[in-house]
């Protein structure tokens, strides 16, 4: 089911204040940084929601 | 950590120890005001961010104290003129905390295994030459230096020097015997290809006699620290410990299938790194909660971002709560009341 961005929210780890949690936080590899921004790997997410729960920005959500 | 304070008629000071929070973020739940902030708990056990887990709005705090005397971790105290309220006589007090018995023999278990690193330790093993009798010799002139008996040797107790120096082109040997760690075996006679060590043990022969020494030492938990997960009192061969642990109750998981609310186990593992208590394990790729271990704190219950994990607190061990409206708010700990 994966996870989806809300684009506007996001901080494009640039301005995101831990410069890509999301990306930190997943095991998985399922959220992965490509040109300075944060890309989506649904195959590899395990819906654990712990990116959903830690965003800062509250920026991601269910797909 | 924080400290605000108040002057007034007296002097409150609210101070927070970060090294001493778990992140259970029970005075977030107590604070009248709403005045306390728990952080990520879950990125901050992780190092991910480095903060502190709980934070203070000083503008709207009260200093009730409320927190302070909430907390089962001594994270939060409230002093007023400089007493904390945890020694007033008219606050609540919590009936919890640690103690050793003289049954303890100093084997160090419990500090292996504190995962607060909360016990302090140490211990005086007596000489080896105590326990055994005996008596080794090694003749120099039959000696060839040949280091068998060195190799050989289970307790290290001798030594061989055999390099010659330029300087000293004759001989430059030595071979001796350290006897406070020598326990007569006798594996250095047997293997000595010159029969030049004579060596007699007499351990048994006197084992009547001989008085086995006492093995002495100190142990104590840092009470400040210590979360009472009793680790400590469940590994302890000898019984010697005795933690009274803050709340009673249990902790579930409750998984609701049909919504997908279920257990991601090791890809998540979030209950396990904010767990103060090492009580979670992920086992067959779900959390499982070790309630021995566990001091029911909730930390893992704010963490799961499933938000199926359920503490149920059936008693607290705070006492002498005075206060009509403390207790009502306190009792909201609670199940079922």
């Amino acid at each position: 089911m994966a996870v989806k961005i809300d684009s506007e929210a996001c901080g494009h780890i640039e301005n995101c204040p831990v410069q890509g949690l999301c990306v930190k936080i997943c095991e998985q590899g399922a959220l992965i940084e490509e040109n300075g921004d944060v890309t989506i790997v649904p195959e590899k997410c395990d819906d654990c929601d712990l990116c959903i729960q830690n965003c800062p920005n509250q920026a991601i959500s269910k797909a | 950590m924080f400290n605000i304070e108040r002057d007034g008629s007296e002097h409150r000071v609210l101070s927070y120890k970060d090294k001493n929070c778990v992140g259970c973020g029970i005075c977030t739940e107590v604070c009248p005001t709403d005045s306390l902030r728990l952080g990520p708990t879950v990125p901050i056990a992780r190092g991910l961010i480095e903060m502190d887990l709980v934070s203070v709005k000083e503008d709207s705090c009260a200093f009730c104290g409320l927190c302070s005397v909430a907390c089962p971790f001594n994270a939060l105290d409230l002093t007023i003129d400089d007493v904390s309220v945890k020694e007033l006589d008219i606050y609540p007090q919590w009936d919890k905390g640690s103690e050793i018995s003289d049954d303890c023999i100093y084997c160090g278990r419990c500090y292996e295994v504190c995962p607060q690193d909360s016990i302090i330790f140490k211990r005086e093993l007596p000489d080896r030459s105590e326990l055994v009798r005996g008596e080794i010799d090694i003749d120099d002139e039959k000696c060839i230096y040949c280091s068998f008996c060195a190799d050989l040797c289970p307790a290290g107790a001798i030594t061989v020097k055999n390099v010659p120096t330029a300087s000293n082109d004759v001989v430059n040997n030595t071979i001796e015997v350290d006897v406070s760690k020598c326990i007569f075996c006798g594996v250095c006679k047997r293997i000595c290809p010159e029969k030049a060590i004579r060596e007699i043990c007499a351990t048994c022969m006197y084992n009547e006699e001989i008085e086995v020494p006492e093995v002495t030492g100190e142990v104590f938990i840092v009470d400040d620290t210590c979360v009472s997960c009793s680790w400590c009192a469940e590994i302890c061969p000898k019984d010697a410990i005795t933690i009274a642990k803050p709340f009673e109750g249990t902790l579930e998981l409750n998984e609701i299938e049909a919504d997908e609310k279920i257990c991601k186990g090791d890809s998540c593992h979030a209950c396990q790194d904010v767990c103060p208590c090492n009580a979670v394990e992920i086992v067959d790729g779900k959390a499982v909660t070790n309630l021995d271990f566990c001091n029911l704190c909730g930390a893992c219950v704010t963490a799961c971002p499933q938000n199926i994990r359920e503490v149920s607190r059936t008693a607290m061990k705070l006492d002498n709560i005075k206060s009509k409206s403390w207790s009502e708010i306190l009792d909201s700990l609670l199940v079922g009341k």
